[in-house]
Formats: C-alpha cells, sequence, structure tokens
C-alpha cells in the first residue's frame, strides 16, 4: 500500500526515504506519493507541503489515492504533531470565511506552533494548517449589530487575511480561543519561547554546518597575497553586527582597521565579500562612510580603499556602488553619514543605484498584498500592478546586481558595494551579483552557502524586519526585503531556468520558514546574538531539513555552468509578478501542469535508461572481448555520445 | 548586380550563400554581425550579409556548407524575406535615420536595424574593418529593393522568388503532405466525420459549383436525413448562404455547427422553418443552443486597432524615437487590450467546451458573416477539446478545416496588397495567440510547439503562400483555373484531377503554408513537435460515443430531461421562435441571450456553472494528475485572471533592442535543456533498441560494421517499424538479461515498452501518458503497426 502510506508515513523520518535513484526511477512516483514524501520531515505548514508544482495549501485537497484514506481517517480529527507540539486548546464550531469557496464550519485546534482548522463540510475536508509565526496580528473584528458572533481577523506575514467567528462565549472568564492563538502567535511579546527552541526534531544532516567561512573563502583563494583572513572581531568588539571571520586586504593591519571602523556606520568596514578567480577583482561591502554635514575625511579609510583596488592588478579604478537614490544620501549627512566624495578617494567612481529604502518596500509590497487577496480585479490587472512600483523595485535592484557584476566581470574592476547601514541593499545586491558572477552559488548548497554568509553573518536584521513572535506589528523596522531579494533570484531563474540547481519550490520553501519560527536559521539579528542565544544548539536549522530531502528543491533541468556569468535582462518587459508565491492562495491561480513532474520523470527515465545501456554495453563488451579481442572497442564506439549534463 | 543566375544548377553556391534557382546576389557585405536574440542565445554572429531579390541574407562565418543535392530552402536561419521587412534605419555614430528608396545617408551606418512585420527587429553591425562603400551600398540597396507593400510589388515579390523555371518545376513536383487531411475532398471530410464519430452526418455536395454560396466550401456536412434538396432551400435564409455546417462532434455525442445570421428580408415558408430545424437538430440531439459570437468579442476593427497598439509598444521603434518607458509598460500593455481579446476569446471558447462536454446538445455559432471570430471560437474549441488538432498535422487540418475551407478572408484581412486598409485585421494572429495561450498553460498536453506556433506567425506575413492568398475556396479555384491570372496556387482538388497545369502558367505556382521543408531548415522543422510526445493516446474514436460510461455522473447533474424540454421552448417551438417571425434577428439573440443567462435554463446554467468548478483545484487534480484514466476529451480550461494572461514574448519581444542592457554571449539557453534532455532520452532509447536485440547475435560473429546495413535497411523501409520491432525483444529478455530484470525489480519493467507489466496508467505521469502516446502519437516513437489506421498519425516521413 504505497498510497496509504502518505498519512501514516507523516512525522516519519527523512532518512528511510528510498534512495535518490530508486524512488526517481520508480514507476509509481505519482502525485500523491510526492506530497506524502515531503511532509514526513516536519508536517509543515501546509505551506510548505504540497507539491513543487503549487503551493497553494489553502483549499489543501488531497490528491486522490490520500483523499481515500482521508475519508478512513476522518475521525482522527487532529494533524500529526511536531515533537514537542502541544496542544492549547480546541474550539468547535468555528466559521472560517474563505474568500474563495465561502463560510465553513470546523473545529480550531491550537497549539504552541500551529493553528489547524479543520472542516467536515466539503469533501475532502477542507484544512487549513498555518504556523503560528505567519500570524501578523489578530484582530477582533468589531460588530456592534452582532451580540451572538464575535468575528476575528487573522492577518498573515505571507499575504494572507484569515476570518474566523464563532459564536460569543458565554462564560465571560472563558477566553476566546483566538485570544489564546494571540498568546501563542507572539511568544516573544508574552515572555514565551518560540517554538523553535522546543522543536527537537532530528534530521540526518546537520544545517548548521552547512556554512564555514574558512572554507568558503578557501574556495574562493583566500587568504591570499593581497588578502587575508583577520581575527580582529573575534569577540565582535570591532562590529557586533559583523561576522567575526573578515577578509581584508593584506597590508592594513589590524589597529588601521580600527580606525576604519570609526569612519563607517556602525562599524562596518569594507570587507571582501568575493573575490573573482582569474582577474582578481573583488566585490566589497560595507557601510557608509560618516562623512557628516562637514564632509569630515578619513585618511585610514581612504587608504583602505585604495589598498582594495591595488589588491586587482588589472584595473586602476574603484567603483563604489551606493544603493540609494542620491538624494537620500546626501541627506544621510544631516545624520552624520553621507557618501565618498571623488577628492578624497582618488581612482574612485561613484555611482548610485536609485533603489529606495525600507519604508517603500514595505508599502509597495502591501500594496500587491491588496491588490492580489482575496480578489484580483481583471480589467485593470496590469495597470494597478504598475501602481505598486513593485516590478520597478525589483528591476533597480537586478539592474543594480547587473551594473556591479558587469564591472567585476568585463570591467575586472573591483568594487566596493554601500548603503547606509550595509545589511539590506547591500546584501541584496552583493547576493544577486554573486549569484550571476558565481555558479556555486546557484547550486542547493551553494545557495545556501550565500544567505548564510551575505544575509545571516554580516549581519540582515531579521528579527527586526520580520518580527518574530513580536506582537507590533506596525514596527517600522520591518521591510520585505528578504522577501524582494528572494524575488529577484526567481526573476533570474525564470531567465535562466537551467542555470539553478533549485527550484521554485525550495525558494517557496525559505520564505514559508522565514516566518514560520521552527527553525532558527531565520532568528536574531546577527551572528554575535545568534552565538549568545546559542541558537545551533538549541535550534535546528532549515538547511538540515531542506539538505535531508534534496530532490524536493532539485531542479531537474539543472546544468552546471559553472564558469558562466548570468547577465539577466532587466527591463521590465522581461518581469513578471511572482504569482506562484504572491498569489499561491487563490486557488485559479494554481498551475495547469506539474511541469516540474514531467521533468523529473524524463530524468527518472534517462537514468533507467542509461543504466540499462551501461549493463547492455557491458555485457557486449564481455561477450565480445571473450569471442575476439580487435573488435572488442567497437560496440562501445558506436554507442558513446550521449552526455551527461545533469 | 553580382551575378546571374546559371541555368541548370539547381541552388548554387555564390560567395557562401546558397541561392534558389533564378536568385540574384545584388549586394553583399563582409564583416558584419548579427544580434542574437534571447532565443538564439543572445550575443553576436559574425558572418556575411547579402541582399538579394528576394531575401536579407546573413552567412554566419563558420556555417557548414548544405548539401548541394538538397532542395532549396526560401529561407535560411539568418534570413529575411523583403517582403517581410517594414522599415530600414541606420544607425549612425550619433544619429539614427529610416532609410527610404530614395534618401541618401551623410553618414555611414554602423549598425542597420530592420523592423520586421512579424514583429522581429533585425540589428545588423557593422565592422570597423567592413568597407564603408560596401556598407552604404547594402543599405541603399536594401532600402530600395523591399518592397513596401502595394499591389505590384507583390507580385513582383513572388516572381522573384518562385518565378524561375527550375523554381517552377520544383513546386509542381512537391507532393502534398498527405499526413494531414486537407479538406478538399469529399473523402477528406468524410475521414472527418470518421475520425469523430460522426455518423448521423453527411457530405453534401450541393455547393459543388459554388452557387449555394459563394463563400463556403464545395462539400459541407450536413445531417444524414436532410436531402439536398431540402437544403437548398435554407441557403437563402442566412446571409451569404452560409447555412449551419457541422465542425466537429464531442466524443460524448455533441456536435459544433457554425452559421451566419438570419436574413431577415425575405419571406419564410412553414417548409423553410422545419427544413432549419432539420439542419439544426437532424442528429439525435434534442437540445440546441445558438451561441451568438458578436455579443462579447471583439470586432475585426477592434483587433486591429489592438494589434497595431501592440506592434508600436513591442518593437520600440528607434527611428520615430517614441518608446514607451519601462515604467509605463504594464498600463500601456493593458491599454492596446489585445490581452482582453484574447481572454474574451478563450473565455467564450471555454463556455462552448463546456456546452459540448456535456453531451448531447448541438451547439452552433453564429456570427454575422461566420468568417472571423467564429474560426477563432470553433477552431479554439477544438484544440481544447481534442488532442488530434493539438498535433501539428491535426492542427494543419484544424486551420484547413476551419480557416482556409470555411472562408476566412485571409487574403483581405492580411491586406498583403495594402488595398484593403479597412479590412486588415489579424484575427488569424489573435487565434495563434490565444492557442500560444493553451499551449502555454497546458505544454505537455500539446504535440506541437510554440517555435510551430511561431513559424506559422511568421509565414503569415510572407505573401508566398496559396494558403492565405485567397479569401474562400472558390476564389482559390479560380485562380487555379485561369491560366494567367495573377495567381496560380497549387491547390486542392485540381492537383488530385491530372497533373498541374500550372507550368504553362507565366506566373509562378504557389505553395500552400504547410509545405514547411520549403521555408525551413531541418533543425527548425524538427523544434516544431516535442521530442517526447506527452499528449494521451491518439487513438480514433471507432464510433463517437465515449459518453456510455462517461457521461453518467454528467447527465445526473445535468439534467437532460429538464433541459431538453425548457430549451426546446426557447429555441425550437415553431409557434414563436423561429427568428424571422419575431421580427428580426435582434429580438433573436435577445430570445436566445435570456435563455442562456436567466434560471429557465437551470440545466445550461449548471454546465457553465460547472465550468467555473473547473477552475478549481478539485477538479484540476483530475484533470492533471496522474490518477486515474485520464479522459483526453476533457477540454483544456485555461486560467483566465489577469495575472494569468503573459504576453506571448518570444513573439512580440523578440527583436526587442531594449532588451539587451549588456550583450555578452551566454548560450545558457541553447539548446533548451528540456528538449537535450528528451534527445538524449530518445539517443539513449535508440541504443537500446540497437543493443538489446543485436547483443547477443553480434558478439559471436559480427563488428559493428554488418550491423550497419541491418540498421539502415531496417531504417529505410521504415523508421518506425525499426523502433517497434526493435523493442519487442526487449519484453521477451535474453536469457543474460533475465538476471538483470530479476536483480532489479519491478522497475526494470518499466523500461520501454513500459506498460504491459505494470498495471494500468494510474500509476505514473509519465508512463501513464507518454508512454502510451509515445507509441502512438508521435510518429518518430515507434507506433505500433496497426495501432492506428489514420495515415496521419503514422507518420514516418518526419523522420524519412
Amino acid at each position: 500500500m504505497e498510497k496509504s502510506g502518505s498519512v501514516d508515513s507523516l512525522g516519519s523520518k527523512p532518512s528511510s526515504r528510498q534512495p535518490s535513484v530508486d524512488s526517481l526511477s520508480s514507476t509509481s512516483t505519482s502525485r500523491s506519493d510526492r506530497s506524502a514524501q515531503a511532509k514526513p520531515p516536519s508536517v509543515l505548514s501546509s505551506d510548505s507541503v504540497s507539491t513543487s508544482a503549487e503551493f497553494s495549501p489553502e483549499l489543501r485537497v488531497k490528491p486522490k489515492a490520500t483523499a481515500k484514506k482521508a475519508h478512513r481517517d476522518s475521525d482522527k480529527e487532529e494533524p500529526q504533531l511536531l515533537p514537542n507540539e502541544t496542544v492549547q486548546d480546541m474550539a468547535y464550531d468555528i466559521t472560517y470565511f474563505c474568500p474563495f469557496t465561502g463560510a465553513l464550519r470546523g473545529t480550531v485546534m491550537v497549539t504552541n506552533y500551529r493553528l489547524f482548522f479543520k472542516s467536515m463540510d466539503k469533501d475532502p475536508a477542507f484544512m487549513l494548517d498555518l504556523p503560528l509565526g505567519v500570524v501578523s496580528r489578530v484582530e477582533k473584528i468589531g460588530n456592534a449589530s452582532n451580540r451572538v458572533d464575535s468575528s476575528y481577523g487573522v492577518v498573515c506575514k505571507d499575504m494572507r487575511i484569515l476570518r474566523f467567528s464563532h459564536k460569543q462565549v458565554d462564560d465571560t472568564l472563558k477566553k476566546s480561543i483566538f485570544e489564546v492563538l494571540m498568546k501563542f502567535a507572539f511568544p516573544v511579546s508574552n515572555g514565551l519561547q518560540i517554538f523553535a527552541f522546543e522543536y527537537g526534531q532530528v534530521f540526518p544532516e546537520n544545517g548548521w554546518k552547512v556554512y564555514d567561512p574558512i572554507s568558503e573563502y578557501k574556495r574562493q583563494g583566500i587568504p591570499n597575497e593581497s588578502w587575508r583572513i583577520t581575527k580582529v572581531n573575534d569577540h565582535f568588539e570591532l562590529c557586533d553586527t559583523y561576522p567575526s571571520t573578515l577578509v581584508v586586504p593584506v597590508n592594513i593591519p589590524d589597529e588601521d582597521l580600527k580606525r576604519v571602523a570609526a569612519f563607517r556606520a556602525k562599524g562596518r568596514i569594507p570587507v571582501l565579500s568575493w573575490i573573482h578567480p582569474e582577474s582578481q577583482a573583488t566585490v566589497t561591502r560595507c557601510s557608509q562612510p560618516m562623512v557628516g554635514v562637514n564632509g569630515k575625511r578619513s585618511k585610514e579609510d581612504e587608504k583602505y580603499l585604495q589598498a582594495i583596488m591595488d589588491a586587482n592588478a588589472q584595473s586602476h579604478k574603484l567603483f563604489i556602488f551606493d544603493a540609494r537614490p542620491s538624494v537620500n544620501a546626501a541627506a544621510n549627512k544631516m545624520k552624520g553619514g553621507g557618501y565618498e566624495s571623488e577628492d578624497a578617494y582618488q581612482n574612485a567612481e561613484l555611482v548610485f543605484l536609485d533603489i529606495h529604502n525600507i519604508h517603500v518596500m514595505r508599502e509597495s509590497l502591501r500594496k500587491i498584498k491588496d491588490l492580489v487577496y482575496p480578489n484580483i480585479e481583471d480589467s485593470h490587472w496590469l495597470s494597478n500592478l504598475e501602481s505598486t512600483h513593485w516590478l520597478e523595485h525589483i528591476k533597480l535592484i537586478l539592474a543594480g546586481a547587473l551594473r556591479i557584476a558587469d564591472k567585476v566581470e568585463s570591467g575586472k574592476t573591483s568594487v566596493v558595494v554601500h548603503c547606509s547601514d550595509g545589511w539590506d541593499r547591500t546584501a541584496q545586491l552583493t547576493s544577486l551579483s554573486l549569484l550571476m558572477l558565481d555558479g556555486y552559488y546557484r547550486t542547493i548548497r551553494g545557495f545556501e552557502v550565500l544567505l548564510e554568509k551575505e544575509w545571516l553573518s554580516f549581519g540582515h536584521r531579521f528579527q527586526l524586519r520580520i518580527g518574530h513572535g513580536d506582537k507590533n506589528h506596525n514596527d517600522a523596522d520591518r521591510s520585505p526585503v528578504f522577501i524582494q531579494f528572494i524575488d529577484c533570484v526567481w526573476q533570474l531563474t525564470r531567465q535562466f531556468p537551467a542555470a539553478f540547481e533549485f527550484n521554485e519550490y525550495f525558494l517557496v520553501t525559505i520564505l514559508d520558514h522565514l516566518y514560520s519560527c521552527l527553525f532558527g536559521t531565520f532568528l536574531c539579528n546577527s551572528e554575535q546574538q545568534r552565538l549568545k542565544e546559542e541558537i545551533p544548539k538549541r535550534t535546528v536549522s532549515v538547511w538540515s531539513y531542506i539538505n535531508s530531502q534534496l530532490e524536493e528543491f532539485t531542479n531537474p533541468m539543472y546544468v552546471n555552468y559553472s564558469n558562466q556569468v548570468l547577465f539577466p535582462v532587466v527591463s521590465l518587459r522581461h518581469l513578471e509578478l511572482w504569482s506562484g508565491y504572491y498569489i499561491r492562495w487563490n486557488p485559479r491561480m494554481k498551475p495547469q501542469e506539474p511541469i516540474h513532474q514531467r521533468h523529473k520523470e524524463l530524468l527518472a527515465k534517462r537514468a533507467e535508461l542509461q543504466k540499462r545501456v551501461n549493463e547492455l554495453q557491458r555485457e557486449v563488451t564481455n561477450r565480445s572481448a571473450s569471442s575476439s579481442s580487435e573488435r572488442a572497442g567497437s560496440p562501445t564506439r558506436s554507442i558513446t555520445p550521449v552526455q551527461t549534463f545533469v | 548586380m553580382l551575378s546571374q543566375s546559371s541555368i541548370g544548377a539547381r541552388s548554387r553556391d555564390v560567395f557562401g550563400l546558397r541561392c534558389l534557382p533564378g536568385e540574384c546576389v545584388l549586394q553583399r557585405t563582409v564583416m558584419v554581425r548579427k544580434k542574437l536574440t534571447a532565443r538564439e542565445g543572445r550575443g553576436w554572429l559574425s558572418g556575411t550579409l547579402f541582399c538579394t531579390h528576394f531575401r536579407v541574407a546573413f552567412v554566419p562565418q563558420d556555417c557548414p556548407k548544405a548539401d548541394d543535392n538538397s532542395d532549396p530552402i526560401l529561407l535560411g536561419d539568418h534570413d529575411i524575406a523583403l517582403a517581410s521587412i517594414e522599415k530600414v534605419v541606420a544607425v549612425g555614430p550619433n544619429r539614427t535615420k529610416l532609410v527610404t528608396p530614395n534618401s541618401s545617408l551623410k553618414f555611414t551606418p554602423e549598425e542597420l536595424v530592420l523592423y520586421c512585420r512579424d514583429m522581429r527587429v533585425m540589428c545588423f553591425l557593422f565592422d570597423r574593418l567592413t568597407p564603408d562603400a560596401q556598407v552604404l551600398e547594402i543599405t541603399y540597396t536594401i532600402a530600395k529593393t523591399y518592397q513596401p507593400l502595394k499591389p505590384g510589388s507583390v507580385l513582383a515579390f513572388q516572381n522573384g522568388a518562385l518565378g524561375s523555371v527550375e523554381m517552377k518545376q520544383f513546386l509542381s513536383n512537391r507532393h502534398r503532405d498527405s499526413h494531414m487531411n486537407w479538406f478538399e475532398s469529399a473523402s477528406d471530410w468524410e475521414q472527418e466525420l470518421e475520425r469523430c464519430g460522426a455518423t448521423s452526418w453527411r457530405v453534401s455536395s450541393v455547393n459543388d459549383r459554388f452557387e449555394m454560396s459563394n463563400s463556403l466550401s464545395r462539400f459541407i456536412v450536413v445531417p444524414q436525413k436532410v436531402l439536398d434538396t431540402e437544403l437548398k432551400k435554407s441557403f437563402a435564409h442566412f446571409n451569404e448562404g452560409r447555412i449551419p455546417r457541422w465542425c466537429w462532434r464531442h466524443p460524448r455525442g455533441s456536435d459544433l455547427l457554425r452559421m451566419s445570421s438570419f436574413q431577415n428580408n425575405i419571406y419564410h415558408e412553414k417548409d423553410d422553418i422545419r427544413n432549419l430545424e432539420m439542419v439544426l437538430f437532424g442528429c439525435q440531439s434534442s437540445l440546441c443552443v445558438v451561441v451568438e459570437l458578436g455579443d462579447e468579442l471583439p470586432s475585426p476593427a477592434d483587433i486591429q486597432l489592438a494589434h497595431s497598439r501592440l506592434r508600436a509598444l513591442c518593437l520600440g521603434d528607434i527611428s520615430s524615437s517614441v518608446s514607451v518607458p519601462d515604467d509605463k509598460w504594464l498600463s500601456t500593455l493593458e491599454g492596446t487590450h489585445w490581452l482582453d481579446y484574447i481572454r474574451s476569446c478563450l473565455r467564450k471558447a471555454s463556455e462552448v467546451s463546456c456546452l459540448l462536454r456535456s453531451g448531447h446538445l448541438t451547439v452552433a455559432l453564429q456570427e454575422v458573416e461566420d468568417r472571423d471570430m467564429s474560426c477563432v471560437v470553433s477552431s479554439l474549441v477544438q484544440v481544447m477539446c481534442d488532442p488530434h488538432y493539438r498535433t501539428q498535422h491535426g492542427f494543419q487540418g484544424l486551420v484547413q478545416k476551419e480557416w482556409v475551407m470555411a472562408g476566412h478572408r485571409f487574403y483581405s484581412r492580411i491586406n498583403y496588397h495594402r488595398d484593403s486598409d479597412k479590412e486588415e485585421s489579424p484575427v488569424f494572429l489573435l487565434f495563434l495567440d490565444c492557442v500560444w495561450h493553451l499551449w502555454f498553460q497546458f505544454p505537455s498536453r500539446f504535440q506541437l510547439t510554440d517555435d510551430f506556433l511561431l513559424a506559422l506567425h511568421d509565414s503569415v506575413h510572407l505573401p508566398l503562400f496559396s494558403t492565405f492568398l485567397s479569401n474562400c475556396q472558390r476564389e482559390r479555384c479560380k485562380r487555379s483555373q485561369n491560366v494567367g491570372q495573377l495567381y496560380t496556387p497549387v491547390n486542392g482538388w485540381r492537383d488530385m484531377l491530372g497533373p498541374d497545369s500550372s507550368s504553362d502558367t507565366s506566373d509562378p505556382p504557389l505553395p500552400p503554408v504547410w509545405d514547411w521543408a520549403l521555408q525551413y531548415s531541418r533543425e527548425r522543422r524538427d523544434g516544431f513537435v516535442q521530442p517526447v510526445a506527452p499528449t494521451p493516446p491518439l487513438q480514433p474514436l471507432l464510433n463517437g460515443n465515449l459518453n456510455t460510461n462517461l457521461d453518467t455522473h454528467r447527465l445526473a447533474d445535468a439534467g437532460p430531461g429538464s433541459v431538453f424540454l425548457l430549451s426546446r421552448g426557447a429555441f425550437t417551438c415553431p409557434a414563436n421562435l423561429p427568428p424571422w417571425r419575431s421580427g428580426g434577428s435582434g429580438a433573436y439573440r435577445k430570445s436566445h441571450r435570456r435563455a442562456m443567462s436567466c434560471e429557465n435554463v437551470p440545466g445550461l446554467e449548471r454546465l457553465l456553472k460547472a465550468w467555473a468548478l473547473t477552475e478549481l483545484p478539485q477538479n484540476t487534480a483530475t484533470t492533471s494528475g496522474p490518477k486515474g484514466p485520464l479522459d483526453p476529451y476533457e477540454p483544456l480550461l485555461p486560467l483566465l485572471m489577469g495575472p494569468c494572461m503573459s504576453l506571448w514574448r518570444e513573439c512580440y519581444l523578440r527583436g526587442a533592442l531594449h532588451a539587451q542592457a549588456f550583450s555578452h554571449p551566454v548560450s545558457t539557453n541553447r539548446p533548451h535543456p528540456v528538449d537535450r534532455l528528451a534527445q538524449e532520452v530518445q539517443q539513449l532509447q535508440n541504443q537500446l533498441d540497437q543493443l538489446s536485440p543485436h547483443a547477443a547475435p553480434d558478439s559471436l560473429t559480427v563488428t559493428s560494421d554488418p550491423r550497419r546495413p541491418d540498421t539502415n535497411l531496417n531504417q529505410s523501409t521504415n523508421n518506425s517499424t525499426f523502433l517497434y520491432s526493435a523493442l519487442r525483444p526487449k519484453t521477451t529478455p535474453s536469457p543474460t538479461s533475465t538476471n538483470q530484470h530479476t536483480s532489479r525489480g519491478p522497475t526494470s519493467a518499466s523500461a520501454p515498452p513500459p506498460r504491459p507489466t505494470r498495471d494500468g496508467p494510474k500509476h505514473s505521469f509519465l508512463f501513464g501518458h507518454s508512454a502510451v502516446a509515445e507509441t502512438r502519437s508521435d510518429p518518430r516513437y515507434h507506433p505500433p503497426p496497426g495501432a492506428t489506421k489514420l495515415p496521419k498519425s503514422n507518420g514516418s516521413s518526419l523522420t524519412s
């Protein structure tokens, strides 16, 4: 009974999975199996459960095979709980107002990890499985005229708003289940622990070992004659938002670094992100210089940038990319910041990339949300989309990253990238240009390294930007900077469908766990905080989960163009809204064809045929070798031209 | 003029360009680089640019020499016919100039940009080493010889391309593709009736001499029980005599008809009404739904306007320097309404498909003239519902049936001669875009590819094909009969009567567009179909009555009894509803619409609702999921929400210059990995085929050399047989491979042919469908001899 395994195997270890080759070549890899395979390791939100071709859990309908099973299990109300997940409250007779199918009556269960709604009104049963980390706020919808029912709106960070209502509780002492929900949805505000610290799942691979800065720099050929690894920030004394391992020019001693740090905002000195294996042109990142209204200068900083330029013998120029619009950069002078003047920095050319700040981005995405959820107005869809400016922002970011990549690759020139603090736009730009420049980062593990390095270790403030477990939903520090970056990556995968080892589902999964608080990866604001909280010890890394079932996230069409630099077309005409993420809740947006599935099966078929050809080849060679030695080579020769590219 | 053709040589090399017979090279420029589009891999390609009196040709530096004895191909991969050039723009150091036949340049162009009618933009860059004189000369030559379309120029172009003696001879000797249905003879139609299992219909030759209707084809399909004499009386009651005719039959027993609007100005006898009823209800259907197409669909003028806006937007013309800024792109695109029109066509077709799916009714598409939108909708419905029309040959047949023979006015709508500007409207291009949308949303349900659609799109702009150069069959016939007429299309029924007489005419015989070998290279044509056909099996329907088992749930759902009564009352009750009695078609339409939308007809309502429901995942899962035997006739219902309507970028934004931010060579996109993967799968399969039957005998006695002729022999007789017979032995494996089989367990059983041992199609998507498809639908994949009776699905021609 392969099919029924889908439900039974919930919660089973991924290690029990078949070796990948076998599961690929098995003809029974049907859709239901796939979703079943996707489920076990974490029993996450249904978001992550759905198959790679479709990401909408809202109306999760189990594939037919499992649906039958669901009937039998219909008495089993609860979902399989995660390790250490405990039920906090349950309530019956709750109405969920699904914007697509109408009101549904069912049961709500709140655990310390999720909200689970199940309605038997529909066949198959309708289920809603929502990790509490996704909840942005819960609001009671006042309805004076209706004293009998109380309504709640659950606003989610992933573009949804869920509406529930239930009968007014007679017993005034008993809390509504949504009050309970609020308590567990915002553990940080309520003095509770984020669920990631309790989640005890063990995975065969330890995702915390994915990124090791020393070996990553070694992969790039560092240290070398121009760059060295410094331990000056070992105890985060130089800069508390930077990682402990930094790469700086060889001829700048650690004392000078401290003086440079004094001149850079938050002490974020220019450090190496990436070095071109041939031209030695580098991508370095930092924060804005503390120029101020008086146009302060720093000899050390100037010398430092000169050293960066000198480290690259190919060019006598250095490009400084300031991600901000020039107006904003100038306005920062009032706050003591600013930008490098070309007088002070000889041979440096400053370029503004006109990317707006986190507040503009937040507002833009909010407009997208209004546009796509729950209903979409068809007649003015494109002009409405235009008025959100979201794609325009995407374009500017991609264009900026493209210019950086072009300068490094074609101009063989080193670049310095910064914005104000160097943890939002800078992270977007460096990581995108690295994706374009280095094929390693386009593999699954490489991408994980890229995120760990450019985002996590260099202190993108995930806690502040996402607000894990924090009820303060209006916090001005929240912003979808990381989502925007993943969107840009998605745009790249659209233009270069074969250049990335991961698929769309991988990106969606990362975003889902950005919010879910199931894994520790995206908690805290910096490496220092993560060490202090002992995150790697006390939580599970999302990469443990992902790397334990890589085939779910693998792009079957991947071709390893490791030495190819990707230059995307950044015109708006070639960008699209990522409807597979933003509009995935709408059942009418479901992709019609599981195209990945077909690709996978083609791969499986090829693997199988290849295997068979090899076997037969061996057989033929053996026989001909035994019969006559002079003909031994011929059968193989006629067979060789198949090249393998995956 | 650099060279003159030498008679006798079929095609020759002139400075590396392979000329057509009689083609003259007018100008040649060396050291030119051509900008490649994203699809071609971006970057640049260097080579030599030619201008002949037929085309602008570009020959890449290291392009392999073609075989001298192979048949001529009109256009190479990098060539543009002069007739498809719309504008020539020279780009100098600081300026750009539109070059007309009379203009003189005051600068030496660095770049030459050719804007084409088919929305390509070709960009040639001159090297510093390119001789200035050559640069200027070729610019002038192209500007002088490309022909802004006007009445005379088209003929000159046709003569230029096809007018030489050799070319005429070559064309008149070409065989028509016998794998597609041309719908020209009565037997063609009968074949279609048989394929669809429409037993209660017959082919009538009542319009044999085009006396009943000028614009209809010679043969029309009408109910068995309607006699020709009765039929004749009906013609007068319809605009242009386009009476209701059968188009297609859904396997569940519904029929699709099309007709023009009723004539109201003549007296109608009771008999006429009875005849009309007979035509509409002639076949067992007791329910008829007339779908009026005028209401929600764009008019030809709307389409023309939208298309011209789209052109202007997408081409980004640098000479006029009114390019739409990037940040206004989306709203400007919306403002063209092109996508809106596509959506409304697809929506209408989806509705009709859902009506048909419910079984046992007649859907008649009605349009005033029945020559534009009814072509679009009827063919879209068939593409959605019938997998056969999603194959290349099936689709070509569909275009023949619903467009060419049905009398779409290609000649006026395309307006080759620029003499019918008011009539011009790219209705056919709109249709192609609709099909592209279907393909885009259901790529694996199509055997044809977007490459094929693109090729067809481009061919429309080439005034060389008999397919597009007439408005109806009557015109085509007239032209081919009249010696000395402007056009002498090789076509249709006359070919079959005897040897073509076009050799005595002075004008070239025009080929049909479907003769792809004439237009495109082998490599390009290979891309017209998916390498591994994914579509469900295309088994011919024997009697067209699949409904016996499929309908059960639908019947309960639709309640045929009630539908029957109500709609019959609304549409057919002779007392009040014959349209010509109730005072004009307007009133008729009204009543019809009321019937369609109001609660009076809950059954019909429910059918359309069923469509809305299929947009929900439940049904999507059943249609696309691997579970259960998939009904191949379940219509492909596209998603039509705003975000789902995308632009056919590969067509409209092909040459867009603004797209090239940096032009570094990136070969990432080529060849598409899916193609490569599929190719590899096929290679492996072929190797397997070679290995498995020969492995045992060969190894003892022969080297690979003796094996060769063996293979070739098989291939030359019939490739498909070879493949199939070669596959056979694997199911009964040789003693040695038995071990492998057993050791590998069930997986080995899924090696091709994979199906027999596994239980049924529910197991896997790939093997459940494409394995079957491989054996049946894709000609290059070992169709079992005899599995398909129809010649079109047994196409060894592709491989031979």
